[in-house]
């Protein structure tokens, strides 16, 4: 599904290498979780797979149902079944919830060579999903994100992707901000994703996360590479322990 | 006003009228000497095929929503093209405004070319909307100049659309005078979609009476050349008035508007938002000023205009002005200019909206605190539509 290899991305307008020959590759039906310190280039992985702007790829390569990633505009990473869900929604004053899901959806189902949904289809779909996250109507009559508490924007993420029905999904510490029953509502979204033909890359820096959604893998990111990777007892052992031990190894 | 000496190519096509000179204040942003760059003679009688007139009056977007429609073809009414209301609240009248000696080049210009027009009489509450379409048919490069009056009777209200499209090279020349009478409302949504040859010129007169409501929505995307000016004088108590405007702009078009809103009687509202966006080597200005006169107290007065650029040779200059001279007002105003914002034009693509899309609906957001003007539902979505299509649309058309 996804495979990247030494890769190495700094910041376009700065001299600074954030990713630093990092490797990871993941299977369909695979859940990998990323832990790592603050800063560690979690966010800045997500967001090159993505196809955010601001990123030089300085070496490596990065492959995405056997095709080049990097190569993309992110709207076809999208069509092609690509999802970050960010660590920082954005708020986009003036887009309405539901025609943004709707353009998406159909966008990606048009560059496919899917039929488009009607509206009543695809409202359908929406309010089914809507209910299963305790997402209220009221919500998704506003425009995107704007006005969403912390715990609510985490959850829009989710709806969008069960909306959108990826093969990877990327979760950018999704479990931040969320309370102890918002938390088991997201996960539950997620694990209701979960097949045999769709992967997982799940960025938390808590281990309670993976007792709801337990990964297959278990990944240590420390300054812009994977330092460890092992099951999901390393989780476990991070929780302990923390990361001083990978810290000062790579330092 | 009259600085020049050497007179331009238009101006001798006037019959030694003379143009505005950038040095005066208003026109400061928008040289006519320089931008009007060949003749445009008035009073040139153009013959129209009644399928070219068909034609163009398919590219109305409002079209389907008026009911009642007063067509003008190359300045002249065309009764055979118009649809009139069957007499009631709303009477038409073919009759030129009167209009007296000014030192207003635009109506200056008007008063010696005009030569028809309409008065629009509506007498009592009217819901579907009234059109007045002008429409240019392809021919020699010509001035045509039209004036029409809207009255609104005490308590009456109705919504009027105005309508300017053609397609070749002509200048338009349009002044309207509009009087709301006491408690009366109107909703006025202009449209300019003319040739991307054409020049348009405009003036509007505005007054309004005691408790009168105006809701006035200008969208500005066809001419080359755009100059508008609108005058909002406010002659009776608790008037309210809401003064709207966007741009949709490309290639190298250039649109001016200068809105002065007289505050002369204590009590009124008047609000002027205006989102213009411009691309390419676009240039935007808006001129919005307000006068709070010695009596006016009590008077809340609110004006914004916000550019939005989407290319690096996109321009927007905005002049936002307040004289007040009473001592118990509210008035305020800002201006911002800037380009889209690429998080969320990143997020967006990242759901998998390509970016002409996703610039498309960041556009129709930007715009759309100015289109909330617009009361009436249909005429709303429809203009909206236009600013979701319009990237799009322009972007194809230059290929
Ligand atoms: N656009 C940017 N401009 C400047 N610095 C950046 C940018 N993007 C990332 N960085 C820097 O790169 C490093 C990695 O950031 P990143 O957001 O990927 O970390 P992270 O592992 O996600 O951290 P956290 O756990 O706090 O979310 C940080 O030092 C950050 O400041
Ligand atoms: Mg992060």
């Amino acid at each position: 599904m996804l495979e990247v290899k030494d890769l190495y991305v700094k910041l376009a307008d700065e001299d600074r290498t954030i990713l630093n020959g990092l490797t990871l590759k993941v299977k369909a039906g695979e859940v990998h979780a990323i832990m790592g310190p603050n800063g560690s280039g979690k966010s800045t992985l997500s967001y090159v797979l993505a196809g955010r702007e601001g990123y030089e790829v300085t070496g490596g390569e990065a492959r995405f149902k056997g095709e080049d990633l990097l190569d993309m505009a992110p709207d076809q990473r999208a069509a092609k079944g690509l999802f970050l869900a960010f660590q920082y929604p954005i708020e986009i004053p003036g887009v309405a919830t539901m025609q943004f899901l709707k353009v998406a959806l159909n966008s990606q189902r048009k560059a496919r060579g899917e039929k488009e949904l009607t509206t009543p289809e695809f409202m359908r779909i929406v309010k089914e999903r809507a209910a299963r996250l305790g997402i209220s109507q009221d919500m998704l009559k506003r425009a995107v994100n704007v006005g969403f508490s912390g715990g609510e924007k985490k959850r829009a993420e989710i709806l969008q992707m069960a909306v959108l029905e990826p093969s990877l999904c990327i979760l950018d510490e999704t479990d931040s901000g969320l309370d102890i029953d918002a938390l088991r509502v997201v996960a539950d979204g997620v694990n209701a994703l979960r097949s045999p033909e769709r992967a997982m890359v799940v960025i938390t820096h808590y281990q309670r996360l993976l007792d709801y959604i337990v990964p297959d893998f278990v990944h240590v990111l420390s300054q812009g590479r994977i330092v460890k990777s092992g099951g999901k007892e390393l989780a476990l052992e991070l929780e302990a322990k923390g990361y001083a031990e990978f810290t000062r190894e790579a330092a | 006003m009259n600085v020049a000496v050497n007179k331009t190519p238009a101006e001798l096509a006037y019959d030694g009228m003379l143009l505005p000179h950038p040095r005066l204040e208003d026109w400061k942003w928008t040289n006519l000497r320089t931008l009007i760059d060949r003749p445009y003679p008035p009073r040139i009688a153009v013959t129209a095929l009644p399928r070219d007139v068909e034609r163009l009056l398919k590219r109305d977007p409002l079209a389907m929503i008026a009911h009642a429609r007063i067509v003008f073809v190359n300045g002249l009414f065309d009764k055979a093209a118009s649809a009139l209301p069957a007499g009631g609240a709303v009477k038409v009248t073919q009759q030129l405004a009167p209009l007296d000696n000014t030192d207003e080049p635009v109506l200056e210009m008007n008063r010696a070319f005009a030569g028809e027009g309409v008065h629009i009489e509506i007498t009592s509450n009217i819901d579907a909307p009234v059109e007045i379409v002008h429409v240019a048919t392809d021919a020699e490069a010509r001035t045509i100049a039209t004036r029409h009056r809207i009255t609104i009777a005490d308590g009456a209200s109705a919504t009027v659309l105005e309508i300017h499209l053609g397609e070749g090279d002509y200048l338009t020349n349009s002044v309207i005078d509009v009087a709301l009478g006491a408690g009366a409302k109107l909703d006025r949504v202009k449209l300019e979609i003319e040739s991307r040859d054409a020049i348009h010129l405009a003036h509007a007169r505005i007054t309004l009476g005691r408790d009168a409501v105006l809701r006035d929505f200008t969208l500005t995307s066809g001419a080359r050349v755009n100059r508008q000016n609108a005058t909002v004088n406010f002659a009776g108590e608790k008037a309210d008035a809401k003064i709207a405007g966007s741009y949709l702009l490309s290639g190298k078009q250039h649109a001016d508007t200068r809105l002065v809103i007289d505050h002369q009687v204590p009590k009124c509202t008047s609000r002027e938002i205006f989102k213009c966006v411009m691309d390419e080597k676009a240039r935007g200005i808006f001129q919005g000023k307000v006068i709070v006169q010695r009596d006016a107290q009590k008077t809340d007065g609110k004006q914004s205009s916000h550019g939005l650029l989407l290319s690096e040779t996109a321009e927007f200059d905005a002049k936002p002005e307040l004289e007040i001279y009473a001592d118990d007002v509210v008035c305020g105003h800002g201006a911002t200019s800037g380009d889209i914002d690429h998080n969320h034009l990143f997020y967006l693509r990242s759901r998998g909206i390509p970016e002409p899309e996703a610039k498309s609906m960041l556009i129709a957001a930007f715009v759309g605190e100015a289109f909330d003007t617009i009361s009436h539902d249909d005429v709303r979505e429809q203009l909206t539509r236009f600013a979701e299509t319009w990237l799009v649309d322009h972007k194809e058309t230059v290929r």
